[in-house]
This record gives structure tokens, sequence and C-alpha cells, in this order.
């Protein structure tokens, strides 16, 4: 039953970049009287010795854009004791690529083969077993970003030198995958704890292989058979759950899962999605803190 | 609400909404600045971040 008064459902949404989306979430939870409040997490401290925020807040959505803020905002308010959607948990897994595939794995979930190396020499090897062309992705980042695709050795050889003369740590752990042929389109399914909210086609541009909607790719709204649909949905359980959007390939042996991103952008699958998201994503946040 | 551009002197302009955190420009030159709203509600704009090396989903 709804909560009345003063027992309702207090929400905070942290961000650090205010974009479509946190705006979106804000505008749903106030079309439906919910005490919302944005927190803004570069203009504020938090005081890591109190729980006073238990007072003020029954559940956090956690929208920051820089990764390591989101993970850290999750785990103050976790401590505190308010429900962080998405946990630190579930953030740290899905931050992290490799995390991520071994959990996907873990649970049966199909993904494209993936070796890891932290080595250069080793990592080649591991792409000679792979077999070209193949992927190379960092462990941590988004949009597409750094993601390479190489035809042969010799490109594998480049790609992977540059990678290891960086400064960035993350990137000398070398995360290989099979490249799967797939059509010129990628699924992005968005899901609230055990219910698929939006299923999308994304295209890739012309002049791009990617089809992250950061990089230009267009959406289109996808009907997906149920195998397809409860795969999508076992993924999101198998990283913990919460609001999740669940990158997925069609491969030439059913559709294979890559990624799950644990702040989902959604400003692309809004405008051809028959859902309103943000509405189901704040409701879902209302009716998991109820619990 | 309108600031000075520190680029370039023209306008950039705040809506009266704005909340802290979102992202304006210049009318003029197109540089991007961020809105920080402080508690007595105090409003400074600040050049916005280049994209940052874990930003993203």
């Amino acid at each position: 039953m709804e909560k009345t008064g003063e027992n309702r459902v207090k929400l905070a949404i942290a961000y650090d970049l205010l974009r479509f989306e946190e705006k979106a979430l804000y505008n749903e939870a106030q079309k439906l009287s919910v005490p919302v409040e944005m927190m803004h997490v570069d203009s504020l401290s938090f005081d890591l010795n109190t729980s006073d925020y238990i007072d003020r807040y029954d559940v956090l959505l956690q929208r920051c854009i820089s990764h390591s803020r989101g993970l850290h905002v999750s785990a103050i308010f976790e401590a505190m004791g308010i429900l962080a959607i998405n946990s630190y948990e579930v953030s740290a897994i899905c931050d992290d690529k490799l995390l991520t595939t071994l959990r996907l794995s873990r649970k049966g979930i199909p993904t494209p083969k993936t070796r890891v190396a932290f080595n250069q020499e080793q990592a080649l090897k591991a792409l000679d077993e792979l077999g070209y062309p193949a992927v190379i992705k960092p462990i941590v980042g988004s949009w597409g970003r750094l993601v390479a695709r190489v035809r042969d050795r010799e490109e594998a050889a480049a790609v992977i030198e540059s990678r290891a003369s960086g400064s960035n740590p993350n990137d000398h752990i070398l995360y290989l995958q099979e490249y799967i042929k797939r059509p010129q389109r990628d699924i992005r399914a968005i899901v609230a704890g055990d219910e698929l909210i939006a299923t999308v086609y994304r295209y890739q541009p012309p002049n791009d292989w990617r089809t992250n909607v950061a990089r230009g790719g267009t959406s289109e709204e996808a009907k997906l058979g149920d195998a397809e649909r409860e795969i999508l949905l076992k993924a999101a359980e198998a990283v913990g759950g919460g609001i999740l959007g669940i990158d997925a390939m069609e491969g030439p042996s059913g559709i294979v899962v890559h990624e799950v991103n644990s702040t989902v952008e959604f400003r692309g699958a809004s405008t051809v999605s028959t859902n309103n998201i943000p509405r189901k994503m704040v409701e879902y946040a209302l009716r998991v803190a109820k619990r | 609400m309108e600031f000075e551009c520190e680029q370039c002197g023209g306008q950039v302009q705040v809506p009266k909404d704005a909340l802290s955190g979102e992202l304006v420009s210049c009318k003029d030159c197109g540089s991007e600045y961020e809105i920080m709203i402080d508690e007595n509600g105090t409003i400074e704009l600040k050049a916005a971040e280049e994209v940052g090396e874990d930003w993203g989903e």
C-alpha cells in the first residue's frame, strides 16, 4: 500500500553532472508526489561518522557520471543504512568488465569468449587462441572508449603496446574478446529488478562499428523472444540486480551478453520505448524501499 | 539570470529552474559551464570539466 504523509518513501538522487536522465528521474518523482532531493555531490561533503541521513532518506538513486565517485557515494549511503540503487557491490562489478564477465560466465549467461592477460606476450598468445578479428577493451570505461577491433597480430601488438605504456594501471590489464559476427546492431535492455522496462536495438553509425548512442548510434524498439528476455533478466540477476543496462549481441548461435551498465543512460531508449523508463525506475526504487 | 562568459565576454543564460550540476553554454563562443549553487542559493559558474577517465554508464 502506498505510504502517506510522513510515512512516504523519501528519495535521494545523487549526481555529479545533471544530464537528461537525472532530470527525467527527478521530474517523474515529482509527478508521483514522492519527496525527492537532488544531491549534487560536488557541492556537498559527507560525514562518515554519522548516520543522520537515515532519518532523511529511504532510498538513493546513485546517478554519478564518474564511476569512482558513484561507487563511493553508494558505499556512504549503505553504511548509513540507506538502500542504494545500485549497491556498492553491484556498481563495483558492473564498472569492471572483468568482474562482470566472471559473474555472467559463472551463472551460465552466454558471453563472448574472453581472455585476460597481465603481460603483452601472454596477451598475444591468448589472442592467437581466440582468433582474429578480436576485440581489446579497457576493463573500466564506457561509451565504447578505447575499444579496439584488431584484424591481425600486428594490429593487436600495436594496440597492446600502447595500452601497456600508459600510466593507468587498469590499462595494463589486457581484456581480450572474440569478435562476434553480429548484425549492424546490438541490444540494450534496461532492467529494474525482475522487470525488463525497455529493450532496444542500437544501430551502429555509418562510420563506426560500435553502437553506443554516445558514438552516434541510433535506437529502435526491439521485440525479443521469451528465451532472449530470460537471458537478459538472468544477466541482471547475475551481477546482483537493481537498475541496470544490459548490452547483448545477436551472434550466430543466439544472444551473448557482453556488458552490464550500473548507471544506465536511457535518453536514446526513451525516444523509442513504449514504457516511461524514468517512471518505471522511480516506481522500482519506491517498491524496494518499502520492503 | 545572465553571466558573463570568461572566454569571450558573451552572455551565458542560467534558467530560473536550474539545478546545481547542470551544464550551460555561452551563446557566442559555445564554452560550457557547470552551474554551482551553494546552500544560500548563490549561483556560480565554473568551466565544465573535460570528459573524465572514469566517466560513463
